[in-house]
């Protein structure tokens, strides 16, 4: 089951500013293999940064961001594809490629790092995976006749075609409606059970992330001010996590700090 | 002026990391043929209209230069030489920068904006190599074929104006013509044509690459991409001409 390994993926003391506004500060986060790590937090916390630092869209001011032991923060370009061909990403959108059919969007890594594989091996692979997300069928589907929730499952089946070791989810719940967004939730229950494989989650629905997660962590200010495993994390003490709780699900028994909550300065330290 | 200099040091490094990615792997498949068709297809119907228009002008105003001074058969040699050596490119290519250069730039800004580009990132597949490229290929292909039928188109249009409508004879209009011109004037006119276009889709590629959000952004990388293609094209053509001609 959970497996520790020293550089499989875990942030290291990471910090990343956008000119003079400081995202996020010394965040120091172990992914564990095999288990899915739910990154939440208000909007606007630098959770999508954190999932960008990871995949090297954008390098750290401080720190390392070690993925399958390659430094992400300073690999080159080739150490940074080898590293992305072993994970894929769902999209808050989809990110899906208007010019192509939805099985040419699924296909798009196999035709790039597959090359053994023939058209008829491609295809197959396409419905299997389609099958998986419940498009069954939909191969030949121009991407502009999709609802919302479609979209983030052909996503979802183009993140997964290539078997990767992790998959990261970027707000799969953003953008749709409650019962849509439950059964994302439910697929990426499904997807967990299936694959056994490590996911990473960002997302601010906690409703959703408490169903599918191993581990909790929560950004706030820039910090990382509370990680540990669901169960205990539901019963956390720290007021912000508490409070955040509350206002997203009724949690009996938690334990809200009644207390004025620090703002996110105070949390980085800084004098108001 | 500081963030003239960062966007050219910005465009040398774009493109440097382009031809690096380009010449590692060949095109992506089925993509470049794509792409000369649409911009060929698109940019024809306009192209032919202005040649011809243009053609109709350069024989009015030969006309009224050389008439006066007893000159207007002369008028087949202005033609060919400010036609060909001059016209035909820069309006093949300001028409290729208006429709084929303004489409690339909206729909590389579009594929930032939606997270396109991330998503090819992520796939470990260049996105450079897989967006530049075809489209590069592609502009390559038709910007010499665009670059003579506007020039055919041209030189028709004035022969017609100076035969039918000026009274000017024909054999002394294809004569002047050629006597004008050299067949090294058509290298040169090929020439500029390919290096126009290749300005056109490095700048279209470059403005949508790095657009800014939202439809703000990918509507001013649209603007950017046609006005610094139409400057460095005009300019361009100044050295060239200076070139072959200075």
């Amino acid at each position: 089951m959970a497996e520790s390994e020293a550089g499989f993926i875990a942030f290291e003391g990471v910090s990343k500013a956008f000119g003079d506004l400081s995202v996020i500060q010394d965040i120091d986060l172990p992914i564990e293999r095999g288990l899915t790590t739910a990154i939440i937090g208000p909007s606007g916390v630098g959770k999508s940064v954190l999932l960008k630092l990871l995949v090297g869209l954008i390098r750290p001011d401080e720190g390392r961001v070690m993925a399958f032991g390659t430094d992400m923060a300073t690999a080159d370009l080739e150490a940074m594809y080898a590293v992305r061909r072993r994970m894929g990403m769902l999209f808050q959108d989809g990110a899906l490629f208007d010019s192509l059919s939805v099985g040419e969007n699924i296909a798009f890594p196999l035709v790039h790092h597959r090359k053994d594989l023939g058209d008829g091996e491609r295809q197959d692979r396409v419905e299997e995976v389609l099958e998986q997300v419940g498009l069954p069928g939909l191969a030949d589907r121009d991407t502009s006749e999709l609802s919302g929730g479609q979209r983030k499952r052909v996503g979802l089946a183009r993140a997964i075609v290539h078997q990767p070791e992790v998959v990261l989810f970027d707000e799969p719940n953003s953008g749709l409606d409650p019962m849509t967004s439950d059964a994302i939730d439910a697929l990426i229950g499904q997807m967990k059970e299936a694959l056994g494989i490590t996911f990473v989650v960002i997302s601010h629905d906690i409703v959703g992330t408490l169903n599918v997660a191993d581990r909790i962590g929560m950004l706030y200010g820039g910090r990382l001010v509370a990680y540990a495993p669901t169960k205990e994390f539901v019963r956390s003490d720290v007021a912000i996590v508490q409070r955040f709780l509350k206002r997203n699900v009724l949690l009996p028994g938690s334990a809200l700090d009644s207390a004025r909550l620090p703002t996110p300065a105070e949390l980085r330290g800084e004098e108001s | 002026m500081r963030s003239a200099l960062a966007n050219i040091g910005r465009f040398a490094f774009f493109v440097a990391r382009f031809l690096r990615a380009a010449l590692r792997q060949p095109p992506p498949e089925g993509k470049t043929l794509q792409q000369a068709w649409s911009i060929g297809i698109r940019s024809l119907p306009i192209l032919l209209i202005i040649g011809a228009f243009v053609g109709t002008n350069l024989s009015i105003q030969g006309y009224a230069a050389f008439h006066p001074l007893g000159g207007e058969r002369m008028v087949g040699m202005f033609v060919a030489l400010a036609g060909i050596r001059e016209l035909a490119p820069i309006i093949a290519a300001a028409m290729v920068a208006a429709k084929a250069g303004t489409e690339m730039a909206s729909q590389v800004a579009v594929m930032r904006i939606k997270e396109q580009i991330d998503a090819l990132e992520v796939m470990a597949v260049d996105p450079l190599w897989y967006l530049i490229t075809p489209r590069l290929l592609g502009i390559l292909l038709v910007m010499p074929a665009l670059t003579i039928l506007s020039t055919s188109v041209m030189v028709t249009a004035a022969y017609l104006v100076a035969v039918y409508q000026l009274g000017l004879s024909g054999p002394d209009f294809i004569e002047f013509a050629r006597q004008g011109l050299a067949p090294l004037d058509l290298f040169w006119c090929n020439l500029k044509a390919l290096l126009y276009g290749m300005v056109i889709c490095m700048v279209a590629c470059f403005c949508g690459y790095f657009s800014g959000p939202g439809p703000k952004g990918v509507g001013q990388a649209t603007n950017a991409a046609v006005v610094t293609s139409a400057v460095l094209v005009v300019v361009l053509n100044y050295f060239i001409s200076e070139l072959a001609y200075g």
